[in-house]
Formats: structure tokens, sequence, C-alpha cells
């Protein structure tokens, strides 16, 4: 059932797997704005501000570059996110991992209470806890420092979550040869459950980074000096209350999600499963 | 003796996350519900009214209209997204070349911030120079109002959140499918099992957990969806986009009215609790 | 057994403890150094000893480096007085939730950008300071600044910032459009009669080119251009009980007709992304013939190189009239030090050398009398069309009321102003409605 005898099996008619007829366009929907901010990011801002809007650029202007690049704070706004995003994802990481365990593995008193609880704490809006998280955090000192936009999102429930239904998923014959063998709950844990789920914590890395990066709203709460902006906080300073450097925004934009994108690529491999590797034909 | 020891580290291992997620979640819940019961602009101080906020916002015309604009865009978004985001796993879900790519690409709009996204859908549903009025008059269909329609509005809202949000069930189901043991799949194929049986009773069965996270995931994305709706139409055009949390920014952050806001955010949590346990009790039926 | 709980148990859970607050404190110490300062130093400043102040000032760009240039000057001036400025995070249009927020938790600024419309509210806070007692001296010349700046940071009779920004509402309309048509220009004491017959002769469907244009976003750019229109014809906003809505009658009702008769003929583009834009990149390009807008954006139509011209609004009697949208320096209140460092910081920011360097960089209009009558800014009208137009209305530009209720009487009346744009319904039953939603907000409060 895996790729390799489909590839032989081939009527000889196309060079390559007629699948690829399906998702490239499907693939085109999506990647339509990323396109469009490539090609708007080259565009001066005379030209972004044409309308009806055009689509080819004049010629390739690199103001909106040279302006994000010459803004002396911009590395320091991309830095701030990577810290902010990688510390995000690590607590995710570990203490997700050994909450979702404990739900899906152990058995205690008030588990389902537990976990609909923290499920529950999802359900008032951001735009009306903001204000208390504020004064928590105003509190631990945090405010206007990175560890006021970590603290939050350090553990979350999406992560727990997602982690126990995961965990419910793997057959626990393996988890129980090796509890049977003396590994202590959290040897099992670590040396045989985590390698199983690599899928899941790829995911729950990815999605939780992507979140944390791309996250305006509280950064704009919980920040106000500009040395300590996220990247989103920054750009969004581009836009003017009248004037907005259009170029700037969509050059920051790109160089912003290019990165991100290139890491996702590259950690394509780890979302394959190690120990069983098939494709599922749907 | 084990199960004392297990409750015990199972403890240790929650703590961390309750200490987070509890920590700094209950708080807020708190002092939400307190602020409910007042008359606040968050400026001065309150006035304490007791329950006469949520007295008021069942009367509110406008507050229902929330509600009802917030519940069509949930009962057509979640259903559509998890459908999509199951189909377009399954589609990327083959090793043939380029397919880390595609995967990647699916993904573009998780990664593109909300302010780029309705910068470009403004664009492209501009009534009259957008492009896809463009590409209607092509195929001889007459111009749609898009954004400025209110009958219209709401139903592209479903579209837009729908191509920005499938790339999140995508690389769920993807994981799951990973976890798809083959010789399950296997077995079933030697049994004669076609591909829709092999889908129906071996592959479907297995995604049940994370599609039970999806739909509760998805449910909460879509009763408290903001920024789309922040960034495109302000909740117009005529109100028939404000949902409930948009409402609640309005009232809290223009109309000084924090209180009543508090209260609408409440109304949403209750009907998202009646909703949970009426959705458990429908399960444990079936069970 | 049990000895294998208690060993693993209470360790992890010690070690995970110590590891968040690792975690929080490595967050804290690596970027306290970078933070600035905030709340929480008020308590040890004197009257005269050295005071720092930070300032939201919530301007990007150009305005951002012309406030950075008048710090420096001012520090060098003043080294007693150190002030922190910074965007705050903020863009303007989002410092009042960033203001709310930290008015709640008790960390605020000593200066913020408030929009003049939202000022009635955010001064209800105790924490507001009040300036009275400074702007009666006779260094701070306060009579000096325009009526409508003066009044947009008075409220109930008490000065609680300074005027940061003024401008107001006149046409700007696009030469070649006009050409194209054969539309001879505007001029001034022009009427709303004359000026739906021009966006009559201008709208051209089938080259896609509206008449005109108007925000349609319910927001207060959307609404503040019903103003002029019921105060020409004896309407007010609020009327003198400051119970009631002032313009439930035929002001309100002529001016809402101008506005249905626009939409209704598809002589207005309606604008419904927020913020604007769109209206004026079809200006831009040539697509719209003329929109009502404000001196802010002139820099825009000088960048997209539009051959343009400016005229003062039109009205229903031949009068001169026209809106002012004052924005405000608000000051808050962390000691009297702070308020004391914020006013002389202030003062230096507003005085003629100063202003007549923000009005002419960031793109304003002077705030006093004495800079629109200085050499420099004489010879800045010279170099940018139409600011002159918009100069000499500062003159009759009134304003909106400061009083708290404002925002819950703005969002219903704008949507009645949508209504009209979209041709959805009739004047009288969107005045209707818009008055009675109104007039239960002002009975609130």
């Amino acid at each position: 059932m895996s790729a390799e005898p489909l590839r032989r099996r081939r009527r000889g008619r196309l060079p390559f797997s007629p699948w690829h007829l399906v998702l490239v366009p499907v693939t085109l929907v999506f990647v339509v704005p990323l396109l469009w901010l490539l090609v708007s990011s080259f565009m001066s801002n005379a030209q972004i501000n044409r309308f009806p809007p055009t689509i080819i650029p004049d010629s390739l202007h690199i103001e909106g570059y040279r302006y994000v690049v010459r803004n002396a704070l911009f590395p320091r706004w991309f830095l701030n996110s990577a810290i902010v995003s990688l510390a995000v994802v690590v607590g995710n990481l570990i203490f997700g991992v050994l909450a979702g365990y404990a739900f899906a593995r152990m058995r205690f008193r008030g588990s389902r209470l537990l976990l609909a609880v923290m499920l529950g704490t999802l359900i008032i809006p951001f735009q009306i806890t903001m204000i208390p998280t504020f004064l928590i955090m105003k509190k631990l000192a945090l405010i206007d420092t990175l560890g006021a936009v970590i603290v939050p999102s350090l553990v979350t429930p999406f992560a727990v979550f997602l982690f126990r239904q995961f965990f419910l998923n793997l057959p626990r014959e393996i988890e129980e040869a090796a509890w049977i063998d003396g590994c202590s709950r959290l040897r099992t844990l670590w040396s045989v459950v985590v390698p199983m789920a690599r899928p899941a914590l790829s995911t729950v890395a990815v999605l939780t980074f992507l979140t944390t990066w791309n996250d305006l709203a509280w950064p704009l709460i919980a920040i106000n000096n500009d040395h300590n902006y996220t990247l989103q906080l920054g750009l969004a300073t581009f836009q003017g209350q009248h004037r907005t450097q259009w170029s700037a925004v969509m050059a920051g934009n790109l160089i912003a999600v290019v990165p991100v994108l290139v890491a996702f690529l590259a950690a394509q491999r780890t979302f394959i499963q190690s120990l069983t590797s098939s494709a599922v034909k749907g | 003796m084990r199960r004392l020891s297990e409750a015990g580290t199972a403890w240790a291992y929650v703590f961390p996350a309750c200490l987070i997620i509890l920590g700094l979640g209950i708080l807020p819940m708190i002092w939400s519900f307190i602020l409910s019961l007042q008359v606040s602009d968050l400026i001065t101080p309150p006035e304490w009214i007791g329950f006469k906020n949520y007295e008021v916002i069942s009367r509110d015309p406008h507050f229902r209209a929330a509600v009802g604009h917030t519940l069509v865009y949930t009962a057509l978004f979640v259903p559509l997204v998890i459908a999509a985001g199951l189909g377009l796993a399954l589609l990327l879900n083959r090793r043939i070349r380029l397919i880390g790519l595609y995967r990647t690409l699916v993904f573009v709009p998780f990664v593109v911030s909300a302010t780029a996204q309705g910068v470009l859908f403004s664009f492209i549903f501009e009534s009259h120079f957008g492009l896809a009025n463009a590409v209607l008059r092509w195929f001889s269909i007459p111009p749609q109002g898009f954004f400025t329609d209110e009958h219209q509005a709401l139903y592209l809202l479903v579209l837009i959140g729908l191509w920005s949000g499938v790339g999140f069930c995508v690389v769920v189901f993807l994981a799951a499918l990973q976890d798809i043991q083959e010789e399950l799949v296997e077995a079933a194929a030697l049994d004669g099992a076609g591909r829709w049986a092999t889908f129906r009773y071996v592959v479907w069965p297995a995604l049940q957990p994370v599609t039970i996270f999806l739909l509760v995931w998805q449910t909460l994305q879509a009763l408290q969806v903001f920024d789309l709706v922040f960034v495109t139409t302000r909740g117009g055009p005529l109100e028939s986009t404000t949902v409930v949390v948009f409402f609640v920014w309005q009232q809290a952050f223009q109309q000084f009215n924090a209180g009543y806001a508090a209260a609408a955010a409440y109304v949403l949590a209750f009907v998202l609790l009646v909703l949970s346990i009426g959705v458990r009790f429908a399960r444990r039926r079936d069970t | 057994m049990t000895t294998r709980s208690a060993s693993p148990g209470p360790t992890r859970r010690a070690f995970l403890r110590q590891g968040l607050g690792l975690a929080a404190a490595t967050g804290m110490g690596s970027l306290l150094a970078a933070c600035g300062s905030d709340d929480d130093d008020n308590a040890t400043t004197t009257e005269d000893g050295p005071v720092t102040i930070t300032m939201w000032h919530g301007q990007e760009d150009q305005a951002k480096e012309t406030i950075d240039k008048i710090v420096v000057d001012f520090q060098s001036k003043n080294p007693k007085i150190k002030v922190e400025a910074s965007s705050g995070g903020v863009v303007a249009d989002s410092m009042l939730q960033k203001i709310t927020t930290a008015l709640s938790a008790g960390s605020y600024p000593d200066i913020a950008y408030i929009f003049g419309s939202d000022i009635a509210n955010v001064a209800r806070s105790p924490k507001v300071a009040n300036l009275q007692p400074y702007v009666t001296k006779p260094e701070m010349k306060w009579d000096d600044f325009y009526p409508a700046a003066r009044d947009a940071v008075t409220v109930e009779g008490k000065v609680r910032g300074f005027p940061a920004l003024v401008d107001n509402l006149c046409v700007a309309y696009n030469k070649k459009v006009f050409k194209a048509a054969g539309v001879p220009e505007p001029t001034a004491g022009w009427t709303w009669d004359q000026f739906i017959e021009t966006a009559r002769k201008l709208t051209d469907p089938g080259k896609g080119v509206f008449g005109t244009g108007w925000p349609a976003d319910g927001g207060e750019d959307c609404v503040w251009r019903f103003y002029p229109m019921i105060w020409d014809l004896g309407g007010a906003i609020v009327d003198e009980s400051g119970k009631k809505v002032g313009f439930d009658n035929d002001s309100g009702l002529k001016a809402l007709q101008t506005i249905h008769q626009l939409g209704a003929e598809k002589l207005v583009y309606p604008d419904t992304k927020p913020g604007s834009e769109t209206m004026y990149q079809i200006f831009n390009s040539g697509k719209m013939g003329m929109v009502a807008t404000g001196p802010w954006q002139l820099p825009d139509f000088v960048d997209q190189k539009t051959d343009y011209g400016v005229v003062p609004l039109p009205s229903y009697s031949g009068n001169k009239v026209t809106i002012a949208g004052p924005d405000t320096w608000t000051v808050f209140d962390n000691g009297s030090g702070r308020v004391k460092g914020a006013v002389t910081f202030l003062q230096f920011l507003t005085e003629s050398s100063q202003d007549v360097k923000w009005a002419t960089q960031a793109g304003s209009l002077p705030l006093r009398q004495s800079t629109a009558n200085s050499a420099e800014w004489k010879e800045h009208l010279q170099s940018t069309t139409g600011l002159d137009v918009f100069s000499e209305a500062l003159g009759y530009a009134k304003i909106r009321p400061t009083i708290r209720t404002y925002p819950r009487l703005s969002q219903p009346l704008g949507q009645a102003i949508v209504k009209m744009l979209l041709n959805k319904g009739t004047p009288e039953g969107a005045l209707r409605e818009a008055a009675q939603a109104a007039n239960d907000a002002l009975a609130t409060g």
C-alpha cells in the first residue's frame, strides 16, 4: 500500500503522480496571500495605494525592505518574538505532555472535572480576561517585559487537551510492556511514549509556535517600551492612524512569515511516524 | 497501592499545568463575573446592581442579534472546517514528491497575520473594483455587494474563516493519521475491504479522539470569533456581522460599558455550558 | 509501595515549581534592563527633585521622529526632567483600549494621546490630573490656543490635558476628474445642492467614477461629517438641557435626506472598510471627484502626485461651517512631582516654536493663533496646496461636546448614516431610530 508500487504501476502517461493535478490548484488557493505579500512588498507605496489594485510591480522597489531593515529595532523585535515563541513551545511541550499523559493514562479523582475546568477557563473571551490578566502580571512585575507575554501561555488548555487525545490513541501494550519490565512512569513516558507521539509533539509545537508568533492583541496591552515589542506589535506600528507604510508592512510580514514556513517545511520529517511508516490512502 | 501512587504521580504531572492555567484562569473568571454584576466603565469606581445587567441584556435586541449571528457562523463554520480539514488531510497523506511543500503551503493562511488577511480580503471582495466581482463579471454574474451587503457579509466571513482555519485541522488530522497502524490497514486490505470500508472501519474510529478535540476547539473558536470581524467589517454593514465577542468589545471599549460587556460574555459562557452538558448527556445515552 | 509515591512525587513537584519560578524570573530579569520605567517610582520624587515622566504618544513615522527631536531638545534645556516617550505599543486608534486597561490596573503613563471624543470618559477617572491651576498662569498663554483646541481638553469646566492636534473638515477635489467631466471647480460658499449637482455630473458608472465618497463603517469618521450639516441648519448635537439630542428635527432630517440622495443615486462611494483608506485610494486613482477630508490627508495626495485643490465644506445657508476634531495630551496623576514635570514638558511641546515644528512636520495645523501668524507657518502654507483653506477654517470650526455619553450617541447615528449611504430605509425612519437610541443613551447620564 506504499507509494512505491504505485509509481511502477503508472500507465506511463504522466511523468508524475496524478495527485499533483489536484494538489496544485488546491494549494494555490491557500497560497494566494503569500504571493500577494511577495508581490506587493516589491511595490512602491504609491503603487500599492492604486485603485484598482495592480498585481505586477512596475519595477522592483525595495523601499519597503529598506524601511524595515533600517528600523534599528526590527532585529530586536524578531528576536523577542523568537524568544517568546520558543519559550512557550518548550513550556507547552514539557508541561502539556505531563498533564496530557496524566489525563489520558492515569486514573485519579476529579480528573474529568479538572479537565473540564481547564477548558472552561477558555469560555470568557480575551477582551474581558485581558484586564485581570494584566492585573496579575502587574502584581508579578512582569508588565513591559517578555515575561508578561510568555507566562500566560506557558501551558495552555489546548496543549493539554490535544496531548490527552493523542495519548488516548496510542497502543497501551508497548507502555504496559515497559511498565512490567520495571520502568518507572516517568521513564516510560520519556523513552517509550514520547517517541511514539512525535507527530503529536510536532503538531503542538507548530501550532503553539504560530499562535504565539502571530499574537498581537495581548502584547499590545502588556508591552509599552519599543525595545520589548514582539514582531507583530512592531509591524503594527508601521500602520499609522492616517498613513501607512504599506510596502514596509508587506515586507515586514514577509520577513516574519518566510522563516517560519521554511522551518515548517524543514520539520516535515518529524511529522512522519518513525515506527509506522505507511500512508493511508483516502 | 499502585492506585494511590498513581493518584499522587498524576497530580504531580498536572500540577504545573494547573498552576498556570487555573492560576491565571480562575481569577479572571471570578473578576469578570463580579464585573458583570456592576455598572462599570473600568475608569471610575463601579456601582453594584446585582443581576440587572443580565435582565437588560435579555431584552436587548442588539445582543440577541449578535447571538444569532454567532450561532449562524458557528453552525456553518464548525462542520465545514472539520470536513474540509479531514478531506485535505487525507489528500495530503501520501508519499509523493513535494508533499512536504504542499503541506506547508496549505498552512500559509495560518501563518499570515490577521491584519494582512484583512487587507487582502477587503481588496478581493471590494464591491466595485475587487477581484471577486471581476471574476463574476467574466462569468456574466451580476456584481455582488459582499462586504457592503448585510445579507452576504456574514457568509463571506464564514468563507474567509474556513480558508484561514482549515490548515489547523489539516495539521491535527495529519498527525493523527500517522498514528494509525499499518498492520490494521493491511489486515483490512487482506480481508478484502475497499477504500471506503477501510476508512469507515479502521481510519475513522481511530480519528475519534482528535475529531472530538477539533469539534470542541473549533466550536470554541467560532463562538469567540473576533479578529476576522475586527479587521474586515467592524461588525457591519448595519451590524449584520456583529458577533458576541465584538459586541463585548464594543460595549467595554467604545461605549465604556464594561459591566454590561462582562454580562454578555457570561451569557455566552452559559450557553456554552448548557451546550456541553447537553452533549455529555447525548453521549452518555449512546454508550 | 507508598515510598514509591513519596520520593518521586514531592521532588518532581518541587523541581517543577522551581522550573516555573526560574522561567518567570528569567523572563523578568533578562529584560528589566531594557524596559522603560513605569509606575511605582512616584513615591520618592519630590517637587524639585529629578523626575522621569512617561509618555505614550501613539505616533509613528514622521510624527514620532518630530516628537523624539523635541524631547531631546527639551531635556537639554530641562535636565531635571527625563522624558520617556514611546508610542506605548499602540497607534492612536488602539490607545483607548490600552489606557482603559492601564487605568483599571493602576499602571498608567503620565501623558497619553487621547482622542477628543474619548477624553470626556477618560477624564472621569480620579487618576486624570486636573490642570486648572496650571492653565491660569500667564506664561501658559492659554488663550492663545484656538477655542476649538481649548474646548476639546476641558471637561466639565476643568482642563485635563493639553491640545495635541487640531484638524477640520474641508473638501478636497481631484482637478483631473473635474476636467475630464467638464465640470467647473467648486468655490467657497457653495451649497449642498450645488454639491449634489456636481457629484451627479462627476459620477460615471460606465467608467467607474464616483462623485464623492463617505466612510460607511459607522465609526467616528462616518459620523463627524454629519455635524456641520446640522449646525448649519440650526441644530445641535445635544440640546441645551443636555438630555436630548438636538438634531431630532428638520436639521437632522434635511441632512439625512442629502446623504440619502447621494446614496440612492449612487453618487457616493460608501467605504465599508474600517480606516477610510480605500476611499482615498480611489480618489487618488482618479475614480472619485471630491471628498471631504482633513489636513492629515494632504501629504498622501502629494505622495500620490494627485492634482488636487481644497475648498471649504458646502453649506445650506452659505455660511462658513465646519467641524474640528482635536486630540489631546491627557495628563495622568502619578504624583504631583510628575504632574508638574508633565505640564512643563507639554508647555514646551505646545509652545509656538515647537508647535510650528509639529504642525509642519507631523502634518497637523497650528494649535495656537500665534503659531498660525508666524513666518515659518506662513511659509509652510505656500508649500502645500490647500493647507491655507484648512488653516483659515480653524477660525470658525466647532467641536463635538465633551460629554461622557457621546460614544453611545454616536453609534446609532453612525448606523443611520450608513443606512442612507447604502440606500436602505428612509431618512425619517433612520432619524427616528437614531434619535431614540441616542436619547436613551443621554438619559443614562
